[in-house]
């Protein structure tokens, strides 16, 4: 892996390893560098399914893809790039199954498709309740076979700009310690998600929103980061995620009487509203005395056993290990959990940034495909289409591009910064920090938001950041320090709280994700029909707008 | 609560090695993976492990407990506290340690990339723009391999590895199955040719400590186990297990039993035979073998022989003719059993009902 790369991807998910693999055919010498091995990658977790207007289970078509995503958006999407997503993804879909993804199938041999929230028709392309493990395996058997050299265990901590355009990254290398300077023409983003910043999230430990945080540093502007997107159905109590895949089978939430409530608040889609829906009806419930500590139930009996085995084999396996129930005779105890981020990286629809050189793609992006509330199923789909575009855009892009190079003025100053961290004796260690952080977002910015809990949170934010000037690393060593590199995945988490704060005071409205019952209940097209932008300005967030775009659907009423 | 591990501290850089003992509080829910969290913030940052999705897909967070391989994320450490028993954490078997419960995953994946894991094309082409058509009953054959999340629990307490490095392994072995048997693979003949090479699937000696210690249920020993059948099926059979595979086969349907005396000689060939005919005459000497002539023939010999023609008649012959363990199929069902228990009867939780109307599940 000497010298330097056409293309380099930073993150080995679905989005990564899919946009190296593009690259890769178009003949570009590529990369992939992650901060763990590819099949670790969160995508794996990903677990009830991938959409695509296949019409395998009943008609669909691109077009109703789209506005059921519109819709789902609460229009706060970009129409161009949902089109493109929903007409491309089929093909995406298919290739991933002519290249071995272990799909589920249908009584004639094609892939199973199941309901899911908030789609007009069964879009949901599926591998039992394990989507997203079968994907990522599909994705890196395709990497080993074109041999697309992996730096593993490295861990991304900088982003390299010079002379307007990104160069490559400095890395920690993990195995043996040590920071690395790996220059490329091209770098695509595809780091995940920042769930960290939350208690209770679906995310692993690994999504700490570095991919965000490092576009950020280097002057790039972050989109619609306030709209952080809580599942309905997690476990307590850490937050491990029930698929939405239960109710695409027909599950039913209950309260504490066993009331299907959902009829209060989505009464023709019901289970299968849209996810915000559901998570403020079931923080509704929990908030009147509705809930069991905390919880509404997740009802999976009448869907039977045999069904649960062969479908949903590994909710069953979740709810065993981590809260003692099976599914087949007691109802799983779930509440709302962060999830997914919808705003991030500012890309346009070839996950280009506003650096040149610089693209993103996956959940670290926002194109926005998803606005302010994603669909289940539609990241999975984002990942592999818009990781194909970033792959195919960097590669062009590269092939016309002088070679790369990274000063030493940049890996002199990251050292020095480094060493600085670690000779620190005297000061506190960051789990404290880290937890303070998760607690009080979720506390402050969770389903429901309150004007003067936001100030608050960002206060508290500021606190916490000061007190991260002066963290210390205990492990001072060279193998395997993830004592540092966990260190500076609480920088990368604390610089997002704070942009999420700022974003979420200034949308003085509710939509999707994005709820305040208390000041402004209602969504505002007139004045917030538009992408909060925040970029980082010397040493603390600026906000600025931009507005959506609308091809065919003009914002409507929103009901379920 | 307080939870109380030992875990066996190592560090490469400098070659030491210590066990040291931890006691922590935590809540009674914790899986190990919490408490070594726990250990790690506030007692000792220097303690390294991986860890990522604490929800058992990842596959970061293989160790060994009380030497045996686990996920630390799945286990859960309560009934083992109030046991008042102090479990030793150490890393996996099998893997060289780079520094505490971390162990270089390098030669884990290069057996990996050694079975050519990926789909080959050109056996069948799928429609144009669309999915290969397959019915879920052939894609089942796969569904247990397909299941493997490389976490290596299977590679660390595997015994031909201990004796033989080079050995492809059981995670290895189940990937490569995961394509044998999948419909649309063209390159199955060519994979078994390979898998019956030097550290093929002969060289598994059936301990089953795979089975036993995967998180997963993919049972790599059944997986090894269908490769030696498909093996067989097509001829591939130069391999001495091969051969004594098949071996046991014919002396079960011509004469019922296994004649041990004539398994040397078809397994190992003539010149093997000759060179072992002392080992054999001193076993004889002591009643250990009986004499080969004549040929002793079992009392029901016949069902024998018609259980060997109903397995051809269904054309069992392949992957389809191993039978899962019940152990297996119980994991994979989490002991499961029909008709345990009324999901509504007394003690359960209400039936559902949307207000206003009647209930609206049996």
């Amino acid at each position: 892996m000497e010298g330097a790369h056409d293309v380099l991807v930073i993150g080995a998910g679905c989005a990564g390893m899919r946009a190296a693999i593009e690259a890769f055919d178009a003949g570009a010498n590529v990369a992939l560098l992650s901060k763990i091995h590819p099949t670790r990658s969160h995508s794996g977790a990903a677990e009830g399914g991938i959409n695509a207007a296949l019409g395998n289970a009943s008609e669909d078509n691109p077009e109703l893809h789209s506005y059921d995503t519109v819709k789902g958006a609460d229009y706060l999407g970009d129409q161009d790039a949902i089109e493109i997503l929903c007409t491309e993804g089929p093909g995406d879909v298919y290739e991933l199954e002519n290249w071995g993804a272990v799909f589920s199938r249908t009584d004639d041999g094609r892939i199973a498709q199941r309901p899911f929230g908030a789609a007009g028709a069964p879009r949901t392309a599926y591998a039992a309740d394990i989507t997203g493990h079968v994907l990522i395996q599909v994705l890196y058997e395709q990497v080993v076979k074109r041999n697309i050299p992996v730096y593993e265990e490295y861990f991304a901590w900088k982003l390299v700009e010079d002379g307007g355009r990104c160069v490559g990254v400095l890395a920690w290398n993990l195995l043996t310690g040590g920071l690395e300077a790996i220059p490329a023409k091209t770098t695509i983003l595809a780091t995940g998600g920042a769930g960290r910043l939350y208690v209770g999230t679906t995310n692993a430990y690994a999504c700490t929103g570095d991919g965000m945080t490092m576009a950020l540093r280097v002057g790039v502007p972050l989109k619609d980061m306030e709209m952080m997107q809580f599942h309905p159905t997690t476990l307590a109590p850490t937050g491990v995620l029930i698929t939405e895949g239960c109710r695409g089978e027909g599950a039913f939430l209950l309260n504490k009487d066993g009331e299907r409530f959902l009829k209060r608040y989505a009464p023709n889609a019901m289970e299968l509203a849209s996810r915000d829906v559901i998570s403020r009806a079931e923080q509704t419930e929990i908030d009147e005395g509705r809930g069991i500590d905390g919880n509404v139930m997740l009802d999976l009996r009448h869907l039977g056993a045999a069904k649960i085995i062969e479908r949903l084999h590994g909710t069953r396996e979740l709810s065993m290990v981590f809260a003692g129930i099976d599914p087949i005779y007691d109802p799983i105890p779930v509440r709302p959990g962060a999830h997914y981020h919808m705003g991030g990286v500012h890309t346009d629809a070839l996950g280009r940034t506003t650096l040149d050189g610089l693209y993103a793609a996956g959940e670290v992006a926002c194109i926005s495909v998803h606005g302010a509330n994603r669909l289940g199923g539609n990241a999975l789909l984002e990942t592999i289409t818009f990781g194909r575009r970033a792959g195919a855009d960097a590669s062009d892009v590269a092939f016309r591009t002088p070679e790369a190079q990274i000063p030493d003025s940049a890996v002199r100053d990251a050292e020095a910064e480094l060493r600085e961290l670690l000779d620190r004796k005297d000061g506190e260690r960051p789990w404290k920090i880290r937890d303070e952080l998760a607690e009080t977002m979720h506390a402050n910015f969770g389903v429901f938001r309150r004007e003067d809990q936001m100030i608050e949170q960002g206060k508290i934010v500021e606190g916490l950041r000061e007190r991260y000037e002066r963290v210390i690393v205990e492990d001072k060593g060279d193998v395997f320090n993830n004592d540092l590199t966990q260190a500076l995945e609480l920088g990368f988490l604390l610089e997002l709280a704070e942009c999420m704060v700022v974003a979420g005071i200034a949308r003085k409205e509710s939509r999707g994700a994005h709820a305040r019952p208390y000041d402004f209940p209602d969504r505002d097209d007139a004045n917030f029909l538009k992408h909060t932008m925040v970029s980082w300005n010397g040493a603390g967030p600026k906000l600025g707008w931009r507005p959506v775009t609308i091809t065919k659907w003009q914002p409507a009423a929103r009901s379920y | 609560m307080k939870v109380a591990l030992k875990i066996w501290r190592s560090n490469a850089e400098t070659g030491e090695r210590a066990l040291r003992e931890y006691e922590v509080e935590a809540p009674e829910w914790v899986t190990l993976l919490d408490v070594l969290d726990v250990i790690k913030d506030r007692h000792d940052g220097t303690l390294a492990f991986r860890k990522s999705c604490r929800m058992m897909i990842c596959g970061s967070c293989g160790m060994r407990m009380d030497g045996a391989a686990v996920l630390a994320c799945k286990t859960r450490m309560y009934d083992m506290v109030q046991a008042g028993h102090v479990p030793v954490i150490s890393a996996m078997g099998n893997l060289p340690i780079l520094k505490d419960l971390v162990v270089d995953m390098d030669p884990f994946w290069a057996k990996f990339k050694a079975v050519n894991p990926y789909l080959k094309t050109g056996y069948e082409e799928p429609p144009p723009g669309r999915e290969f058509r397959i019915s879920q009953k052939r894609m089942n054959a796969i569904q247990k391999e397909a299941l493997c999340i490389n976490c290596g629990a299977c590679v660390s307490e595997c015994n031909a590895m201990e004796s033989d490095p080079d050995f492809l392994g059981p995670q290895a072995l189940a990937k490569a199955m995961r394509f044998v048997g999948d419909p649309r693979d063209a390159g199955r003949v060519d994979r078994l040719e390979d898998l019956n090479g030097k550290n093929g699937i002969w060289q598994c000696t059936r301990c089953y400590f795979c089975n036993e210690r995967c998180p997963k249920g993919v049972d790599p020993r059944d997986a090894i186990a269908k490769l030696g059948a498909e093996s067989v099926k097509e001829g591939i059979d130069r391999d001495m297990g091969a051969k004594h595979a098949k071996w046991f086969v014919t002396s079960a349907k011509t004469t019922g039993w296994l004649r041990e005396t004539e398994l040397v000689p078809h397994t190992q060939g003539i010149v093997e035979t000759i060179k072992q005919t002392r080992f054999a005459l001193a076993l004889a000497r002591r009643g250990k073998v009986p004499p080969p002539f004549p040929p002793h023939v079992a009392k029901d010999v016949k069902e024998a022989r018609l259980l060997y023609d109903l397995v051809q008649e269904q054309g069992r012959a392949g992957y389809e003719g191993i039978v899962q363990g019940e152990a297996a199929l119980a994991k994979l069902a989490h002991g499961y059993r029909e008709g345990e228990r009324d999901p509504y009867g007394e003690g359960s939780f209400p039936r559902p009902y949307i207000a206003g109307e009647e209930a609206t599940a049996s």
